[in-house]
């Protein structure tokens, strides 16, 4: 991808050298109007709007073009209309706020319209109170940087999406803020494309919602407080690295909802007070690595039909429940992982346990058929319960046990955020 | 029968009895067939079986899907929601169904519901595809 933007990037700048121009809008230019602008403006040139308040409801960016806001020009849907759409290749929208979308049953206005193009760009854009922030159709090769997309969605069902792709193909979705909003990112049938570096937070249902979407990866994003937690359904080959997952309680909320993941990584993530940490539903080949479970209900639920899932150098520690599985799953494999409940002991000081030590509780199986019986979590009973059944399982399934558990944590995962690469900040930089 | 508390009580038991559809509580219910929280309320719809017991489904493609998979079941009461007033829950077997790449229902079977074939057609014009019936359209999703 960096490759691509690098040949339009000298591509503009050689059409740039020999003729294109720059329009001022402004309130008090001869061009006061965004939309003149345009109209006015040769394919390759620069439309830069100054501070104002532009109310001119829907504007469509028809030719290639960059259109630069200085200050924070804000554009105002008066919540009618959809505000911005983009039906040309090569266009970049840069620095503005943008305002009000009226909320619609039939039509999913967006504040951004990505209408079949490549090569975008959409970058440090402040959306406020949208109904659909960002909403890119059967577009790619695009980057999606920097955008604060805030809505005002609390318990009503009436809200769309804050960063919605269909149908796009290869595009990074990097360092926005998204929240308030149904689904903070949403992707539907979105092939190879990076989300990184994200902040999800108090969104109606997921921070983040993949469907049938394959070969992507989200890494360092942090989903936090919504309603849901995350969902990640119906796709292949995903890499999930260095996220934190934090503080998504709700009887359907899940730090990490897997159903249908096939041949997928789940590498250094944090989850933490969560309902339930990672739920998989009939996911298979899913590895699981330097995953740090703290303090959620359930650590890990695994329902039926989840085969060869390996999982290995986890850090359990201080769940009420670490392990429930429900499958008969073959071939899956839980050795060597760090369990704070482990209560064996390394005789030989190898740093792994001599006894076996079998994660999941009588009393977990217990809950998971009648949730009801939870109040009983602390008694004395279920104590006697799941002690007997640690000494002779006989509920739980006999091949979930971990047969080399650690007796220290593994060190510290790396979850710093790298230094990002800003692809396109030079370009930006050049023109404003 | 005499004695009016044991009439009362009589009907407070039969009452308990009748199968009976719940409202979905957005945002907090999640789907029984691929477990997401249902938040669309005119895709929502609900399964009530002989029993009484209720199962909440985010899409109509959903419980179709659902109806596929579980066979052993009986249900007294197939529920979905008008697409224009996703308030009041409609019988599905009497619902008229549109089927339009404009209308994204949350699992991707683009279908919505509509109390009357008026209705159904009204949005079809509007939005394009097709109009089925009950039979039809779990015909469709069923293959």
């Amino acid at each position: 991808m960096f490759r691509c933007f690098l040949v339009i990037t000298l591509n503009l700048l050689g059409q740039a050298v020999i003729w294109a121009t720059n329009i001022v809008v402004c309130p008090t230019c001869a061009v006061f109007s965004v939309k003149e602008g345009i109209q006015l403006a040769q394919a390759c040139d620069t439309v830069t709007v100054s501070p104002g308040t532009y109310s001119e409801g829907n504007i469509l960016i028809d030719k290639e073009l960059w259109l630069i806001g200085k200050n924070w020009p804000v554009l105002d849907g008066e919540g009618k209309t959809e505000i911005i759409t983009i039906a040309a290749n090569h266009v970049q929208v840069v620095g503005f706020q943008i305002q009000h979308v009226g909320t619609s049953y039939t039509e999913d206005r967006a504040a951004i319209r990505l209408r079949e193009v490549s090569d975008f760009c959409i970058k440090n854009n402040r959306v406020v109170n949208a109904f659909f922030g960002i909403y890119g159709q059967q577009s790619k090769n695009g980057i999606i940087e920097g955008n604060t997309v805030s809505g005002e969605a609390k318990e009503e069902v009436s809200s769309g999406n804050a960063i919605h792709l269909w149908y796009c193909d290869n595009v990074l979705i990097f360092n926005n803020l998204t929240q308030g909003h149904r689904d903070g990112i949403y992707l539907e049938f979105v092939n190879g494309s990076t989300i990184q570096g994200n902040l999800s937070e108090h969104n109606v249902r997921y921070g983040l919602h993949f469907m049938f979407s394959n070969d992507n990866i989200y890494r360092q994003n942090t989903f936090r407080s919504n309603g849901a937690g995350v969902a990640v359904m119906f796709s292949k080959r995903i890499g999930m690295f260095g996220n934190l997952f934090e503080n998504n309680w709700g009887a359907a909320a899940y730090g990490l909802l897997l159903k249908e993941i096939h041949d997928s990584q789940i590498e250094g993530n944090l989850f933490k007070e969560n309902t339930v940490g990672i739920f998989a539903e009939t996911s298979n080949r899913v590895v699981y690595t330097k995953n740090s479970f703290v303090q959620n209900g359930w650590a890990m639920r695994i329902s039926g039909g989840c085969q060869n899932l390996k999982m290995t150098t986890n850090n359990f520690i201080g769940n009420s429940f670490d392990l429930a599985v429900h499958t008969s799953g073959v071939d899956n494999n839980f050795d060597g992982n760090f369990w704070s409940d482990y209560a064996g002991y390394d005789l030989d000081r190898n740093g792994v346990g001599d006894v076996p030590h079998r994660p999941m509780k009588l009393f977990s199986h217990v809950v998971s058929q009648t949730p009801e019986s939870m109040v009983l979590l602390r008694s004395l009973f279920v104590d006697i319960l799941n002690f007997s059944e640690k000494v002779s399982p006989i509920f739980t399934p006999e091949n979930v046990v971990d047969n080399q558990p650690l007796i220290t944590k593994f060190t510290t995962y790396d979850l710093r955020f790298t230094q990002p690469q800003r692809l396109l900040s030079s370009v930006v930089n050049r023109k404003s | 029968m005499k004695n009016p508390i044991l009439l009362l009580l009589a009907s407070i038991l039969l009452a308990s009895c009748q199968p009976s559809s719940q409202p979905i509580a957005y945002g907090q219910d999640e789907c029984a067939h691929c477990k997401m929280a249902i938040v669309e309320a005119p895709f929502a719809a609900e399964l009530v079986t002989k029993k009484g017991k209720v199962f909440k489904f985010d899409a109509i493609e959903c419980m179709l899907d659902y109806l596929r998979v579980q066979t052993d079941m009986e249900f007294s009461m197939y529920l979905v929601h008008d697409f224009n007033a996703p308030t009041e829950w409609l019988d599905a077997m009497h619902c008229k169904y549109l089927v339009s790449e404009e209308i994204k229902s949350p699992m991707g079977g683009n279908l919505s519901a509509f109390g009357t074939e008026k209705a159904a057609q009204d949005v079809q014009i509007i939005k394009g595809g097709e109009t089925y019936d009950w039979a039809s359209v779990a015909t469709l999703f069923r293959k």
